[in-house]
């Protein structure tokens, strides 16, 4: 029994890291701006298109394979800084106080233009370089032989949730962004500008979404219909933990992680609704979510 | 001094606001009086920059507050404790008076000076300064509220129907806070608004009447 057990919570834990960077920038840009970025899926790719291809020019002029540890992350603040702001300030605040319609459609959009536009610069077949992982090498777990990779994936998904909770309850900006999504007109009447703050948070999320894909890239590569199935999945998970909650994201991604490892164990062909069917008990018993506050409409 | 000029404000295509002048003077409580729906929170949402202006202007001295964005008014002086409290439930009382001084970035020897006079001023806050700011009765979150826009106040100072839903014991304990501001701070140009001038008789200087969006004939001297 022991056998099984460890792979299967390790296994698990490594799928809830890379589920838990799908969902936990669409949370948090949720939680502050009030905007689901249907969109979100694309930055994710995007940053597992950008990942691939530095790493394989990294690859292909021989330089030191541990540059590609630092390309993954570099990817991730190359398509932020730039993405980040610009769809912020050029379309994402147009739709502030907007019905969530609107919202909805205007990401949508958004999420057009994005994949065609990988298409363009990407090209429509897949990329992938595996050098971080071949690096990390392996491990004997149990009795099992495990990728290394898997467990430092891990290690960032603790370190990201940590982060983010010091970030929000210790730092200066952490408070700001707190009296913001309390309230955004007492926000701007203590002297916070609101503005900048949706800019910051909004290029958190995208840093968070590209580094997801990123660091999902030497696992699983990446190809056309990424973006699109990441957006899915970060969706449900986003749902079960609460909209906006981050802390609430990532018991979801444990628990989407522990569905579907449990899945692929025993009902292989479930794999893909696992994710789902966890949605729909929990959305049953907790309509807003497992962390969601029921909230009164407001009008 | 704080004027408004014809200021004319829209709520989802309703005129709100017709026609809005008048003078908020340092050194002076001016209450404006009118009764629900008049435009009293209106206008001073619109002060905060928190509603676009139709037409009209409105300056702090000789700055036109129109053009520059809303949390610029916290920054010029201007603080503002809104009718319906607004405190961060996750945040304790004393960290929801401090958020302003974190927005403005004040330094610590200011933010503490600040902080003192506050407490000072009412002390009531520093006894339930741990408090979450979701845990304390309407009445208390009032007193945090003016505390926190004190923080903010240093030219002009907005409180929305102070007196609003508060238990009449409480009140009795606002309008002598209001009292013992106008001590300790005697630069501050007040504007408080009511919708029935009774509780404010003895600290008004200039009472205004606003009705259906229009401030009245002249402003009473007393």
């Amino acid at each position: 029994m022991s056998n099984t057990v460890i792979p299967l919570l390790l296994d698990s834990l490594a799928s809830a890291a890379l589920i838990f960077f799908a969902a936990v920038g669409l949370t948090l840009v949720f939680s502050v701006l009030r905007v689901l970025n249907v969109a979100h899926g694309s930055l994710y790719s995007i940053g597992a298109y950008v990942a691939a291809s530095i790493c394989l020019f990294i690859a292909s002029r021989q330089l030191s394979p541990y540059l590609s540890f630092v390309a993954l992350l570099f990817s991730a603040v190359f398509v932020a800084a730039i993405l980040g702001p610009l769809i912020e300030r050029t379309l994402i605040r147009w739709t502030y106080g907007k019905s969530e319609a609107v919202q909805i459609l205007i990401t949508f959009g958004l999420f057009l233009m994005l994949e065609d536009l990988q298409r363009m610069v990407f090209g429509v077949q897949s990329l992938y370089e595996d050098a971080p992982v071949r690096l990390l090498g392996t491990s004997q777990i149990g009795g099992v032989v495990y990728l290394n990779y898997q467990i430092f994936l891990i290690g960032m998904a603790v370190l990201v949730v940590i982060g983010l909770r010091m970030l929000i309850r210790h730092t200066r900006l952490g408070r700001l962004i707190t009296a913001v999504v309390a309230d955004r007109e007492m926000a701007q009447s203590i002297g916070i500008d609101t503005n900048r703050i949706f800019i910051l948070a909004f290029s958190l999320g995208v840093f968070l979404a590209a580094l997801g894909g990123a660091l999902a890239m030497p696992t699983s590569g990446v190809a056309p219909g990424l973006g699109a199935d990441t957006m899915v999945l970060a969706f449900a998970v986003a749902a079960i933990g609460g909209l906006g909650q981050i802390e609430g994201a990532a018991v979801a991604a444990l628990i989407v992680g522990l569905a579907r490892v449990l899945a692929i164990y025993f009902v292989p062909s479930l794999d893909a609704v696992a994710p789902y069917a966890a949605m729909l008990v929990v959305l049953l018993i907790r309509p807003y979510g497992l962390f969601g506050a029921v909230t009164a409409r407001r009008i | 001094m704080l004027s408004l000029d014809n200021v004319q404000v829209s709520i989802e295509g309703v005129r709100v606001l017709r026609n809005v002048s008048c003078r908020i003077e340092e050194r002076k409580t001016t209450v404006l009086i009118g009764r629900n729906g008049a435009g009293k929170t209106t206008t001073l949402r619109a002060i905060m920059g928190l509603l676009p202006l139709d037409g009209g202007a409105i300056r702090l001295d000789d700055d036109d507050l129109v053009k520059s964005p809303a949390h610029h008014r916290a920054q010029a002086g201007i603080g503002y404790a809104p009718e319906d409290r607004r405190l961060v439930a996750e945040l304790s009382v004393e960290e929801n008076i401090r958020l302003p001084a974190l927005a403005l970035k004040l330094n610590k020897i200011e933010t503490k000076r600040r902080l003192d006079e506050v407490y000072a001023l009412l002390p009531q806050l520093h006894t339930m300064r741990e408090r979450p700011g979701g845990g304390v009765s309407g009445g208390q979150g009032k007193m945090v509220a003016l505390g926190r826009a004190l923080m903010v106040a240093r030219k002009v100072l907005l409180l929305d129907e102070p007196f609003q839903g508060l238990a009449p014991a409480l009140a009795l304990d606002y309008a002598r806070t209001l009292g013992e501001l106008r001590k300790h701070r005697p630069e501050l140009a007040l504007l408080i608004t009511e919708s029935s001038p009774a509780l404010l008789d003895k600290i008004a200087d200039r009472t205004l009447q606003i009705e259906r969006g229009e401030i009245l004939a002249k402003p009473t001297e007393t």
